[in-house]
């Protein structure tokens, strides 16, 4: 594991894991504007012009329209609004310059997972994406639960919409309990449990597929949760629901598991104990605000000491074989990210798509499959040689080239390393690729080798199969 | 969890109540020693492995019902007189079942099974639960594919019974259909996980040439990769070889009629056969089929989501079984989840997470045609919290299995503690 000795090996460590994956671009302007100054601007993402997310977007005008616009325009129970969001999202993540905020969408996506596609959100996911999660991104997690527990998409998702005080439906309630806020470790009884979904009673969905509050559904009566408690004696209880959910987000226990999940992302899967505590205590003294817990866990020495820890899961591999490869979003048309959504589909890990509401775990032993290895080396190999994911702008692989162009096969393949991983290819695998090409390290290239032709793509997708560039 | 004042006594010498639980609990210092023992036993299987025999035993198929079957909605207790009190919606009348024995019916959507239940290679078990049962998906699926409740083993039961054995080829342990592997495999013995056999290739390799320099180029690139992501690349290397050979041989072969079309599971089940019949050293497959967390909508005997779902598991499993034909004799199959539903409908048409559910066996030398285990009732005083108590542990059919049908001599070293009781699900492989 390479020490960190250099500022630009810190700076390079910082961007690894902030973002969905180093170019030259990157690099050069996080380098001029500092380390410390760059996370700064990343935490304040509307403070970055934005042309290329921007871009993005505009391709995307259906993720504009109201739940109801949705309804009236599309038959009903159309996937075709929530196969656009899983599109922008990779289209976002591959060329947004605001590309911590952009880390940050998956990470709270997955936190506060709602399944996309799935049947009973197909008119409201797209507004979760964007009222919810894009809204509160880099802000307060007890403002971010409120909106997500009691948005439309949640409330169908986990069967809120349909609970009544009659028969209360125990799914996001203790969902709400195990996976958003405390945890499963927490010690609340399955009475509490069942008080958790007695709160929420009421809030549903109207015909329209708006939030609605049903006073008439609201199961009334004294409740208690882990310290919560509350007559609850009117049938409006939405005031309840908004104590409860300021209650969960400030729990000591919410506390310690949202500084384990940043750290599992930012760190480690394994995150030390330390730094743990200490970002616990920044969630609770900041009130929830997510960007000071960032801070001072992107500037601690455990995260300085972290290089290489964390491995890529496919979505983050193919994503930043994408932007290593320095290929631009199509013009027209969205070929270029429907066949990215559908090849990260064999490797398990589409944007947005994890079926259980837990969200995809971010462990590398969850991902050390033979399967999606193996599509991973296709798609990188399809990506590079313009078979499929097709349909990128720029996607030209001699630009890619040193120039002046090394002499020898080995220096060739050595140069395009560096300038794919932003950091050396360690040796014996320069010496496998040249064997690749059945030629030796000092074999001469020549204008017509096959390295610098026909076989250019196949060298890139080595490189870009390497081990080096599964670190995250 | 509420107190165990409410369960009902367990019957002597089995059962598995909250107050077996507490026993268990009690003899936490014991358990410990086994863990140990496996832990040993993990550790040096390398170093005899030259002196283990073969495998010889059953192929042993298990298929993972994610979300929380439902048991009582497709192994219906209908002569149970609180049924269809708890479930007046849902429930469905005996007169809508197909009549398996005592107070049992099967759901009318499972009816492609019949033939195999009355042929005697289906057989199911009911009211079966986890010792430390948990009404968490998460907790309840991690625990079930750990199988070894009150230690601190962090290996799946399958690959404890593999790592027992004799290093076999790279489809000794294979996840089909899937392109993450169950926790049940997770540990050190090395598992394969097959997303399908038919686009199991690197796209770069257009002939044997050119896949020897892929192969050879990606295994070097890996030689210094952390320990799982060189296992996961070495794997898939070691069984391209194989696949494509399988693929190209399929292109000649029809695809055998009864599968259902456009079902995951149909495929993954193919391939398992496939598998199988190609005697590719095939020795624990694991399949997923999911989407059984039904707070909603269950629906009735002749449509909703539990209809459509088990109807899709019935074809799916009798297309197996045909398919298989004689090799049905070397197969065991047995569906898992991570808990059933509760027993009294909610709001919605559907039932929550519950804890006793039922469990299915298909293979020639399953001792079918019967619904095994203790029923405990319905009765408000037999529910555990509103639930199906749990009367026979799920990991007791599972070492019947892997002791009679499988070769392991002692289930203690793949469920620490464990003692044995068996059922009689399955016959002894002769």
């Amino acid at each position: 594991m390479p020490g960190l000795s250099s500022e630009a090996d810190r700076l390079a460590h910082l961007l690894r894991r902030t973002t969905w994956g180093l170019t030259p671009d990157l690099v050069a302007r996080a380098t001029k504007l500092g380390r410390a100054a760059w996370l700064e601007q990343q935490l304040r993402p509307a403070s970055v012009a934005d042309r290329e997310g921007d871009a993005v977007v505009d391709r995307f005008p259906t993720l504009a329209l109201t739940s109801a616009q949705v309804r009236s325009r599309y038959s009903d129970g159309s996937w075709d609004v929530m196969f656009d969001l899983g599109k922008a999202a990779l289209g976002r993540a591959a060329w947004s310059r605001r590309q911590l905020l952009e880390v940050m969408v998956d990470v709270w996506s997955n936190h506060l997972n709602v399944t996309c596609p799935s049947d009973n959100v197909w008119d409201n996911r797209h507004r979760y994406d964007a009222d919810v999660i894009r809204r509160h991104a880099l802000g307060r997690f007890a403002d971010l639960l409120k909106a997500a527990i009691t948005h439309p998409a949640m409330l169908t998702y986990l069967d809120n919409a349909s609970s009544t005080k009659k028969a209360p439906n125990e799914n996001l309630g203790r969902e709400l309990l195990e996976l958003h806020t405390v945890g499963v470790g927490a010690g609340y009884t399955e009475a509490e449990v069942r008080d958790s979904a007695r709160i929420l009673t009421g809030l549903t969905v109207d015909d329209d597929g708006a939030a609605l509050y049903r006073p008439r559904w609201h199961w009334t009566g004294p409740v208690t949760v882990l310290g919560f408690s509350h007559p609850n004696a009117s049938a409006d209880g939405s005031g309840v629901v908004t104590a409860y959910l300021d209650h969960l987000a400030r729990h000591p226990a919410t506390a310690r598991r949202i500084a384990t999940l940043l750290a599992r992302r930012f760190v480690s899967d394994t995150p030390p104990a330390g730094l743990v505590d200490r970002l616990a205590k920044a969630y609770t003294a900041a009130d929830t605000a997510v960007a000071p817990v960032l801070r001072l866990l992107l500037t601690s020495p455990e995260f300085l000491a972290s290089a290489d820890a964390k491995q890529r899961r496919p979505l983050e591999s193919v994503v930043a074989t994408v932007r290593a490869l320095g290929f631009a979003q199509a013009r027209r048309g969205d070929d270029e990210l429907e066949g990215l959504y559908w090849a990260l589909e064999s490797m398990g890990h589409q944007p947005l798509a994890w079926p259980s509401p837990d969200g995809y775990p971010d462990v590398a032993t969850a991902w050390t499959s033979s399967a999606a290895t193996l599509a991973r080396w296709n798609v990188t190999l399809g990506i590079a040689a313009g078979w499929w994911p097709k349909g990128f702008a720029q996607a030209n692989l001699a630009a890619l080239l040193p120039r002046p162009r090394p002499a020898t096969h080995g220096a060739l393949v050595a140069a395009l390393g560096r300038r794919l991983l932003q950091r050396p290819l360690p040796a014996a695998q320069v010496t496998a690729i040249c064997s690749f090409l059945e030629v030796g390290t000092r074999t001469p290239v020549r204008a017509d080798s096959a390295v610098v032709g026909w076989r250019l793509p196949y060298v890139a997708a080595l490189i870009l199969s390497s081990p080096v560039h599964l670190a995250r | 969890m509420t107190s165990d004042c409410d369960c009902p006594a367990p019957p002597p010498g089995q059962g598995l109540t909250r107050r077996a639980l507490l026993r268990t609990a009690a003899a936490a210092g014991a358990l410990g020693v086994v863990t140990t023992a496996v832990g040993e036993s993990v550790t040096s299987r390398y170093a005899f492995a030259a002196d283990r025999a073969a495998y010889t035993g059953d192929v042993l198929v298990v298929l993972s019902l994610r979300g929380g079957f439902d048991g009582l909605g497709a192994v219906v207790p209908a002569g149970d007189p609180d049924y269809l009190r708890l479930r007046p919606t849902i429930g469905l009348p005996s007169g809508a079942l197909l009549p398996l024995t005592g107070i049992f019916g099967l759901h009318p959507a499972l009816a492609p099974l019949l033939p195999l239940w009355t042929a005697g290679s289906l057989a199911a078990v009911h009211a079966v639960g986890q010792e430390d049962p948990s009404r968490s998906h998460f907790t309840a699926m991690a625990e079930l594919e750990r199988a070894a409740p009150g230690t601190t083993l962090r290996t799946g039961w399958l690959d404890r019974t593999v790592g027992l054995r004799a290093p076999g080829s790279v489809f000794q342990a294979a996840e089909v259909g899937s392109t993450s592997p169950s926790a049940a495999l997770a540990g050190p013995a090395p598992e394969l996980v097959l997303g399908s056999i038919d686009d199991f290739d690197l796209w770069g390799a257009w002939d044997d040439h050119q896949r020897q320099l892929w192969t050879t180029t990606l295994q070097r690139m890996h030689a210094g990769a952390p320990a799982a992501a060189r296992a996961a690349a070495g794997n898939a290397l070691a069984a391209v070889r194989t696949t494509t050979a399988l693929a190209a041989q399929a292109k000649k072969e029809p695809v055998p009629a009864g599968y259902p079309k456009d079902s995951e599971l149909a495929k993954a089940l193919r391939d398992v056969v496939r598998l199988v019949k190609a005697k590719v050293g095939l020795q624990v497959a694991c399949v997923d089929f999911g989407d059984w967390d039904m707070h909603s909508d269950m629906g009735n005997a002749d449509s909703g989501r539990m209809h459509d779902h088990l109807d899709e598991l019935a074809r799916c499993l009798a297309a197996f079984a045909a398919d298989l034909g004689p090799l049905l004799d070397g197969v065991t199959l047995v569906t898992l989840s991570e808990f059933g539903r509760r027993v009294e409908e909610n709001g919605s048409g559907g039932a929550d997470h519950g804890h006793g559910n039922a469990v299915l066996l298909l293979g020639g030398g399953v001792a079918g045609g019967q619904v095994y285990g203790q029923w405990p009732g319905l009765a408000d005083d037999d529910l555990v919290d509103g639930d199906l108590a749990g009367t026979t542990d799920y990991r007791q059919i599972l070492a019947e299995v892997l002791v009679r049908r499988c070769g392991l001599a002692s289930p203690g070293d793949v469920f620490p503690g464990l003692v044995p009781a068996p059922l009689g699900v399955v016959r002894p492989r002769s």
